[in-house]
């Protein structure tokens, strides 16, 4: 528990991309002379991670986070830096490391659409040299989990999105890897899906003591399962920590529902702080959150208040105003 | 090893199968093609007992012949698979595995060959019980088996051409198709396929020894057919096998160049 098993050192990923100006015109034109700029996908990125943690990465689309993930399971090349995952150097793809990880996009499908999810779960034990019975144990814990016993044998193209996630996800745990990485596993789903994919990845967390990276564009994903979590963006990271620190480190303003009981001078109300909303007799005001107890007392002393609540604001506010904020 | 290689095998052969009316629609092509080929040059015989300096039974079996190998060699249904998944990115999948991609590929095309070739064989039987045609068969051993080593190694740089072809996917994955039909005429014409490359001038048969085309389709049926004798066998089969060798490591050096560009992409 005490040596991280990921390890990111000063991670660089540039892209070269090319721009085409729009329209048939520009068509040609790029055929000819081709404008490139560079694309700073990750820049600069450093963490560490430790056996049996679970980590959510958020940013906004084209953050890096997706990047980042590929360069960990040794996709693509890194224009710089150093990472170390379990002791390997990733995009060397050593059959030593690729037999302890597994990565599953939501977007992409490794089952084979025209036979039954079973037929690619052998196809898996055979790559991975899964032994029969360790197989057989796996599968069943698996299925059992995910309760997808009477579809194993159904063609995949025939199957819902739902029960297709759940069979990517079996066909990625075949080998059972030490270290997952989910990339927006609860894309596309239904909200009863994504609460029992959700389950299933804290379960398997918890069971075997997994490493996992998830990226979700849903909060409620990561508030659900990650205790920790590293917010990126524009390829840098912006915040690594645990999910309600967040709240302490970025929110500067605090709430103030109050509900009044007799008469409000408005003028009053507003040397207290800012007014987000007033409708007798309720009101919303957003103070200092230093300020936040102070303004509470004065509140209380200087109007008839039946009730007061001090709230954080949502991290989802918060996050938002991250990114809108760069 | 062996068991990686069985289970991808039968489960190539189990997708094969999925696609029931395709396949055998495909098996009635060939069938009909074989007896279009055979009704067409009968009919050319029938008031001439001699086309092009050859009788019936040996045009007969040069045409026959070539059907066949064209049909094990210059099939690869894998290639195109290759240059779609690089080019949309579905190479991810495969990357990520203890699994040698090149390899994996050539044992679903060794798959799909096996198929095809076993039905090949049926339906010829069937075709020569019915029309009893006449063709000459090798009368030796050697040259028996100088045709199965040539088709075998002709299969394999076939297989990596067509690959290393497919591998531009890594730098232009829109254009990949235009290429790739480009360059199959071109293959096509040189290996042989599409008539015998000893009607072309000598000195275009002699700057063809240098490229690996001969060795895809026009060697194989000449060492059948007893063209190439002796001796000469042997070094046709050495030549080939050294292309074989050549062609793998410029395939290989492709494939690493590629894998630096890959930018895993698609979603």
């Amino acid at each position: 528990m005490t040596d991280p098993v990921i390890q990111v050192k000063n991670l660089k990923k540039y892209y070269s991309v090319h721009q085409k100006e729009p329209g048939l015109l520009g068509s040609l034109k790029s055929l000819f002379k081709r404008k490139y700029y560079d694309v700073k996908a990750v820049d600069n990125v450093s963490f560490e991670i430790k056996e049996g943690e679970l980590v959510g990465f958020i940013g906004p689309n084209g953050a890096g986070k997706t990047t980042t993930l590929k360069v960990l399971s040794g996709l693509l090349y890194p224009t710089s830096g150093q990472v170390s995952v379990l002791g390997f150097t990733p995009w060397e793809r050593k059959s030593a490391y690729q037999k302890q990880f597994s990565i599953v996009m939501g977007q992409k499908n490794q089952l084979w659409w025209d036979l039954p999810a079973i037929e690619s779960f052998i196809l898996n034990k055979a790559i991975y040299e899964v032994p029969d019975a360790q197989f057989q144990k796996t599968l069943d814990e698996l299925v059992d989990l995910l309760e997808v016993r009477d579809i194993l044998k159904v063609q995949v193209r025939k199957l819902s999105l739902g029960q297709r996630m759940k069979m990517e996800l079996i066909a990625a745990l075949i080998h059972s890897p030490k270290i997952l990485f989910l990339d927006e596993p609860t894309i596309g789903l239904d909200v009863v899906m994504q609460k029992k994919i959700r389950e299933f990845i804290q379960e398997y967390n918890k069971r075997f003591n997994a490493t996992i990276i998830l990226t979700s564009h849903y909060m409620e994903d990561v508030k659900q399962l990650c205790e920790r979590v590293i917010v990126i963006d524009h390829g840098t990271i912006l915040f690594d920590g645990k999910l309600d620190e967040i709240i302490k480190k970025f929110a500067s303003d605090k709430t103030l529902d109050v509900t009044f009981d007799g008469k409000v001078d408005l003028e009053k109300l507003k040397e207290i702080g800012k007014i987000e909303s007033f409708e007798y007799p309720k009101a919303t005001i957003n103070v200092k959150r230093s300020k936040a107890s102070e303004a509470a007392t004065e509140l209380l002393k200087k109007f008839q208040v039946a009730d007061i609540n001090i709230t954080e604001p949502q991290i989802e506010d918060i996050i938002r105003q991250l990114f809108t904020n760069k | 090893m062996l068991s990686k290689f069985f289970i991808i095998f039968n489960a190539s052969l189990q997708n094969e199968f999925t696609y029931r009316l395709n396949f055998i629609l495909w098996r009635f092509r060939n069938v009909l093609r074989l007896l279009m080929t055979y009704f067409l040059w009968r009919g050319i015989f029938v008031n001439s007992p001699q086309v092009f300096g050859y009788d019936q039974s040996q045009i007969l079996t040069y045409i026959l012949l070539t059907l066949i190998v064209v049909s094990i060699v210059l099939s690869s249904p894998s290639g195109e698979r290759i240059g779609e998944e690089i080019a949309n990115g579905d190479l991810s999948n495969y990357l990520v595995k203890p699994l040698n991609y090149l390899r994996y590929w050539f044992i679903r095309d060794v798959a799909s060959k096996i198929l095809n070739l076993s039905f090949n064989i049926l339906e010829l039987s069937l075709l020569f019980l019915w029309l009893r045609p006449i063709v000459n068969l090798p009368n030796n051993l050697i040259s028996i088996f100088g045709f199965v080593y040539a088709i075998s190694i002709a299969v394999g740089i076939y297989f990596l051409l067509n690959a290393s072809l497919r591998f531009f996917a890594f730098w232009s994955p829109e254009n990949i198709w235009s290429i790739a039909f480009l360059t199959f005429v071109f293959l096509e014409t040189l290996s042989g396929a599409v008539f015998p490359l000893d009607i072309l001038p000598k000195t275009v048969q002699i700057g063809l020894q240098f490229t690996p085309f001969p060795y895809l389709i026009y060697y194989p049926i000449a060492i059948f057919l007893g063209k190439i004798q002796g001796l000469e066998i042997i070094r046709i089969l050495i030549q080939s096998t050294i292309w074989l060798f050549l062609i793998f490591r410029f395939a290989q050096f492709i494939w690493k160049k590629g894998l630096k560009t890959y930018g895993a992409y698609g979603k």
